[in-house]
């Protein structure tokens, strides 16, 4: 593994876990109040996504041009009064990305137009509003996108990690890389001693950042077991590590963490996941997931993106949506709502290739 | 008058007599009864540093400052001999303008006076032109900041701030990046709080950004002070506070969308913040509405009032809010205090908000040292006013040179948050130090270590002497709205409890009021002209004046509508239980059956509790030990103790709109009740447990119900007499009526169905239960008759307890209330009875087996439509301000 040269059209191991496409995607969320302090601990507790079936075939060397449907649907028990939505729905600009026809339908009509901005990190979000009593409430967000492959990157040749926790220290004067941000703990992906202890043998003296990074990716993914009910969207890191299961979220969480604790910076990335259908099967609609994974930083590559879930670098099925320090910062959909009792959203994802 | 000193009595008390006999009377008598200042802090009374030397010798006396002189000399020997009584007045202004300041350590309702001390702080002309530099300065360099950190982020890119300081900030709001436009500023209010110096220097110990507190208190200061020393504030020419008010608010309708027709309102966290008092008074002060998070809701991306007539829009939000809790969408999903959908509308240009949200994270002590370059960096300027040394350990050379010298300082929290109170190294015993340097080695970016300060001592006085203590001022730079900042010729200054050589008290450079520190007023000379500005706005035209009406938030229209309501409730179990007590032993059985429904019913006493027919002693003692306010909410009583307690939480809501007797009566009839119960009750609460006292008992709680009854008619009185008949009145009078209508028809129908009528003591209770017994004596005599009993209950429109007189006073009222929707009120007036209309021949004729059908129906009518005349007003105009808002993730 040491010596392992990442490239993104690498095809990857077989993945351990079963191809079955039989995650809920609404589960048992409850939209309950959480009553509790503290930031960001209200969201709903199930996992918003599912283990994504990784690629078996081997991926084109040209340009990719996939197709993505997201719908969220909310059946309220009890009308709904009043509701504020912000959305981080749309998918961002990358490198390797390029997003065309991106169109996001709301039902019913928002009383207003639907306010774009961008947020301090780039990614976009969408703010609408309900004044008038409604039972349902529908946003889908439909667009295509083109993937090029990343360009390949060999691990040995990234500087040793001590460097990169080093250029991340503030020193007067000295000026600071943006990846400085994401050094710092925040609410899913805290500084704690046990989640270093988890990754500190990996990081050896002298060892190359990006080798050291794959292979706690790798121990995140043989030690943690896929879940989707073991946790749900308000557990972080550590309890994720205490558990040992989750889902693609826990996954990410914990290796941003456990970076984290070390010095190092690394961000969460939230997006969809081409999955192939068993053999002989008909692509599912909907059965997709969204997806989450992880962003490193090195300081001769930038941002290196991998998906602990499935063990892989990231290359042209993993479509970005949005990024930030963890989840909270880019839940596809939260809402302030006056009634509407409980209702868990069914959501639903496609993801094909055109 | 305080004795002269005699020479050498005290050494700390110099006596001045002999070497400053050429001053005039008062100032040298005043020198005389004044302690020097502790030696190495400035003494403001002197204006120079105490220094242990001239302690020893008294070759320098003590003499003032001129413009102590100067004050003294005006104040004259009278007025010094008069110190004390003026001290008192001040207490009692305090008092009666319900002045207080709530402490949370004591939990639960711990508002205490706020502690006011009689002289003035008094800053010279020449440090003012210094200060007023230095802040104003400061206020820019913050306001340029914001923007920075909120923008283009170079500060944080070429390392003049710290990014792991800013980012880690819990008050770095993220939401906050392009929430204002590119030229507004960010920031309308910002506080420093400044220490003098041992060099006579101000220096800058902290600053307040997000929602400076102090305004209203230093109002409150400057009213009751400047009115104890008008001749000596007039003639020292301190300068007057109204033009800065104007100048802020005329600045932020400038920037506000509105313009001039801006509505502006001051979001408060409610009467449970620790500065509700000022929050109240400032809204007055000011002019604005004063409002919390759920009166105010975002439709589209514009910010509304909900208010009893709609929906009226809001432009400028003055905040007390902090910045966490403004909006649940975006920031603290579980903040109740905010309003969904704000940071949307703050976005959309649509609200100005002072100040905006983001401005917490300057306020990190951490901060202090990056400053000068800052200013370097954005000002091209180098820093007027020195802030106090400050060192952030986030960087590891800064803590590795600063380790050894922890007992030198201060150690502080560089975020809020994290539970840590700032505490003196020196003051820590050994192990405790030990303790803190590895907490600091751990985590070295969550503390700063701050310099002590000794800060100037100005006099306060105390029973017959002035004494040094250490001052610290807060002062407060406003925004004009054209780019430029105006100090406000004032500040809030905290002086602290102790004297400074007091151990352990002299070095906290917060003086935090939560400490015990005291207020003093603070008052600029002026070389100029003193501003004769007012915050009277200008004139109103007669068209103007013709529309002018205050409007009621929803919130405080149900609130007003359920005081109406608590007050009948509670005048009702009153004499329900008055009633009850005096019928108990010697009633007929109809009697008794019907007081047991009654109270069975208005939930007195508990439904297991049999009927005073069958046991009067045990209803007596269940009736009596139910009477207090209960915490156990599963238990199925509402006693008389319950509901003063709800009319007080009402009043709480209501305290702007109430006027002092009205509050105090409020708050009194509750404490009162509570406390004779309980002298009565013996043990109060414990009282079921023990033996029953018998009739002494009940005769003494008769007493106690007596004076509640009378305190309550007061209440009543304030009600009708001292309120302005506006809607929110109207409001209340609908509560009233709706619950008079709903006790007494239920009462009467079930009089009727027991046919009270028909014996002595059951008709002189129906006549009670109406409160009209004197009445119909002096009208009716002896006569026992159904017709002229009903005529008077039920028909008579004179008669305020008629059943006539209250639902046509109910009709009225809705009519002129929602004068502006006639449909509405006809759909809810119209189910109401109309009692004056109905056949009373008729209704007081018995059917052939002696009931009262056709009354009773009635009367079963008219109490149903009373109910869900309530709910309808409910949905209708308070717009479910009783449903929380709820987040929700995918």
């Amino acid at each position: 593994m040491s010596d392992w040269v990442l490239r993104a059209a690498a095809p990857s191991q077989s993945p351990s876990q079963s191809p079955s496409q039989s995650q809920s995607q609404s589960g048992s969320q409850s939209q309950s109040q959480s009553q509790s302090p503290g930031p960001l601990q209200s969201p709903p507790d199930i996992p918003l996504t599912a283990a994504p079936t990784p690629p078996r075939i081997p991926l084109p060397r040209g340009p990719r041009q996939l197709a993505v449907r997201h719908e969220t649907r909310y059946d309220y028990d009890r009308p709904v009064e009043v509701a504020h939505h912000s959305a981080w729905l749309r998918p961002r600009d990358t490198e390797v990305q390029q997003v065309q026809r991106w169109a996001l339908k709301i039902e019913p009509q928002p009383d207003d137009a639907v306010q774009a901005s961008q947020d301090v990190f780039g990614n976009w979000r969408h703010g609408f509003s309900h004044a008038r009593v409604h039972d349902t409430l529908t946003v889908t967000s439909v667009f295509q996108v083109q993937l090029a492959a990343p360009p390949p990157l060999d691990a040995a040749l990234s500087p040793p990690w001590e460097e990169a926790a080093q250029a991340l220290r503030y020193r007067a004067g000295v000026t600071q890389p943006d990846a400085v941000e994401f050094v710092l703990a925040s609410h899913f992906a805290p500084c704690d001693a046990r989640l270093a202890a988890f990754a500190q043998d990996l990081f050896t003296p002298q060892r190359p950042l990006l080798q050291a990074a794959l292979a706690l990716m790798s121990r995140i993914y043989q030690r943690m077991e896929f879940n989707s009910q073991a946790t749900d969207v308000a557990t972080n890191a550590l309890q994720a590590l205490e558990k040992g299961q989750g889902v693609c979220q826990d996954f990410a969480h914990l290796m941003i963490g456990a970076m984290r604790s070390l010095g190092l910076a690394a961000r969460y990335v939230s997006g969809y996941l081409l999955t192939e259908p068993p053999a002989g099967q008909p692509r599912l609609i909907g059965a997709d997931a969204t997806h989450a994974w992880v962003e490193v930083w090195c300081p001769l590559y930038g941002w290196v993106a991998l998906d602990p879930t499935n063990d892989i670098a990231v290359g042209q099925d993993h479509v970005t949506l949005a990024w930030g320090r963890d989840y909270a910062d880019v839940a596809p959909l939260r809402g302030v709502i006056r009634g509407g009792g409980t209702a868990p959203p069914e959501v639903g994802v496609t993801v094909e290739p055109v | 008058m305080p004795e002269p000193p005699r020479k050498g009595h005290d050494a700390d008390m110099q006596s001045s007599w002999l070497a400053d006999d050429d001053l005039p009377d008062a100032a040298s008598q005043v020198a005389a009864a004044t302690r020097r200042a502790t030696p190495g802090h400035f003494d403001e009374w002197r204006s120079l540093t105490a220094s242990a030397a001239a302690l020893a010798g008294s070759s320098a006396g003590n003499t003032p400052a001129a413009h102590w002189r100067q004050f003294f000399t005006s104040l004259g020997t009278a007025g010094w001999s008069d110190m004390a009584a003026r001290a008192d007045r001040v207490q009692q202004r305090v008092r009666e303008d319900g002045a207080t300041y709530n402490v949370y350590a004591e939990g639960g309702d711990a508002s205490r006076p706020w502690p006011l001390e009689l002289l003035p702080f008094i800053v010279q002309p020449a440090e003012w032109a210094a200060i007023e530099l230095g802040v104003v300065q400061r206020a820019r360099l913050m306001a340029a900041t914001l923007t920075d950190i909120y923008g283009a982020q170079t500060l944080l890119r070429d390392a003049l701030l710290p990014a792991s300081l800013v980012f880690a900030h819990p008050h770095y709001l993220r939401p906050a990046h392009g929430l204002w436009p590119a030229l507004a500023t960010p920031l309308h209010i910002a506080a420093f709080d400044l220490a003098r110096k041992p060099d006579g220097g101000f220096c800058v110990l902290a600053q307040r950004l997000q929602a400076p507190s102090g305004l209203g208190y230093l109002l409150e200061n400057r009213l009751i002070i400047g009115r104890q020393f008008s001749d000596e504030f007039a003639s020292l020419r301190a300068q007057r506070l109204a033009a800065t008010f104007r100048s802020l608010l005329d600045g932020l309708m400038r920037a506000s969308p509105a313009g001039a027709h801006s509505r502006v309102v001051l979001l408060t966290p409610g009467p449970f913040n620790e500065t509700y008092f000022e929050q109240v008074f400032l809204a007055r002060y000011l002019g604005v509405t004063l409002v919390e998070g759920s009166d105010l809701t975002v439709r589209g991306k514009r910010l509304f009032l909900k208010s009893l007539h709609g929906l009226e829009p809001v432009h400028v939000v003055l905040r007390r809010v902090d910045d966490e809790f403004l909006d649940p969408l975006e920031l603290r999903p579980d903040s109740q205090l905010g309003v969904p959908g704000l940071l949307q509308a703050l976005r959309a240009g649509e609200v100005v908000m002072a100040n905006a949200p983001g401005a917490g994270v300057l306020e990190s002590p951490g901060l202090t040292a990056f400053w000068p370059g800052v200013a370097e960096r954005l000002l091209g300027e180098r820093l007027r006013l020195p802030a106090s040394t400050s060192w952030w350990c986030g960087e590891a050379a800064v803590w590795a040179s600063q380790r050894a010298k922890l007992a030198d300082f201060v150690v502080a929290p560089t975020f809020p948050g994290s539970g840590f109170k700032p505490c003196v190294a020196a003051h820590l015993p050994e192990a405790e130090r030990a303790a803190l340097l590895a907490r600091i080695d751990a985590q070295p970016a969550a503390f700063t270590l701050q310099a002590r300060v000794r800060p100037g001592e100005t006099p306060v006085w105390r029973d017959g002497s002035l004494q040094p203590r250490a001052a610290v001022l807060r002062v407060f730079a406003l925004a004009d709205g054209a780019g430029g900042w105006r100090v406000l010729p004032g500040a809030l200054t905290r002086v602290a409890g102790r004297p400074s050589a007091h151990p352990g008290s002299a070095f906290d450079p917060w003086l935090s009021m939560q400490n015990g520190s005291a207020s003093v007023d603070t008052w600029v000379i002026t070389r100029g002209e003193v501003d004769e500005t007012s915050m009277l706005p200008k004139p109103l035209t007669a068209g103007e004046l013709s529309s002018w009406q205050r409007s009621v938030s929803s919130r405080a229209a149900e609130a007003l509508f359920w005081l109406g309501r608590y007050t009948e409730r509670a005048e009702n179990a009153i004499r329900l239980t008055r009633l009850t007590l005096e019928s108990l032993h010697g009633g007929s059985k109809p009697v008794l059956h019907l007081l047991g429904e009654l109270a069975h019913f208005h939930g007195l006493v508990d439904s297991a509790v049999p009927s005073p027919a069958r046991a009067p002693r045990l209803f007596e003692r269940a009736l009596v030990h139910g009477l207090p306010a209960s915490d156990d909410a599963s238990r199925y009583v509402t006693s008389v103790g319950d509901s003063l307690r709800c009319l007080r939480q009402c009043a709480q809501v209501l305290r702007e709109r109430l006027s002092p007797e009205h509050w105090k009566l409020i708050n009194e009839v509750d404490d009162h009740f509570e406390q004779h119960l309980a002298n009565v009750l013996g043990d109060g609460k414990a009282g079921s447990d023990m033996p029953a006292r018998g009739e002494g008992e009940a005769a003494d709680v008769l007493g106690v119900l007596a004076r509640s009854a009378t305190h309550l008619a007061a209440i009543t009185g304030a009600q009708t007499d001292r309120m302005m008949r506006d809607d929110g009145w109207r409001l209340l009078s609908v509560g009233r009526q709706v619950e008079r209508l709903a006790m007494l028809s239920h009462a009467l129908a079930l009089g009727f169905e027991h046919r009270l009528h028909e014996s002595d003591d059951g008709f002189l209770l129906l006549l009670g239960l109406f409160d009209s017994v004197i009445t119909y004596r002096a009208r009716f005599q002896a006569r026992r008759e159904a017709l002229p009993l009903l005529h008077l209950l039920v028909m008579d429109t004179d008669n305020p307890r008629s059943l006539a007189w209250v639902a046509r006073t109910m009709r009225d009222r809705l009519r002129k209330l929602a004068r502006d929707d006639a449909p509405w009120v006809a759909s809810v007036t119209d189910p109401l009875s109309m009692p004056e209309s109905w056949p009373l021949a008729d209704l007081a004729r018995a059917d052939d087996d002696g009931r009262h059908s056709a009354l009773i129906y009635a009367l079963q009518q008219c109490n149903a439509a009373a109910r869900s005349l309530s709910d309808e007003v409910g949905r209708h105009l308070f717009a479910h301000v009783d449903s929380p808002d709820r987040t929700v993730w995918q």
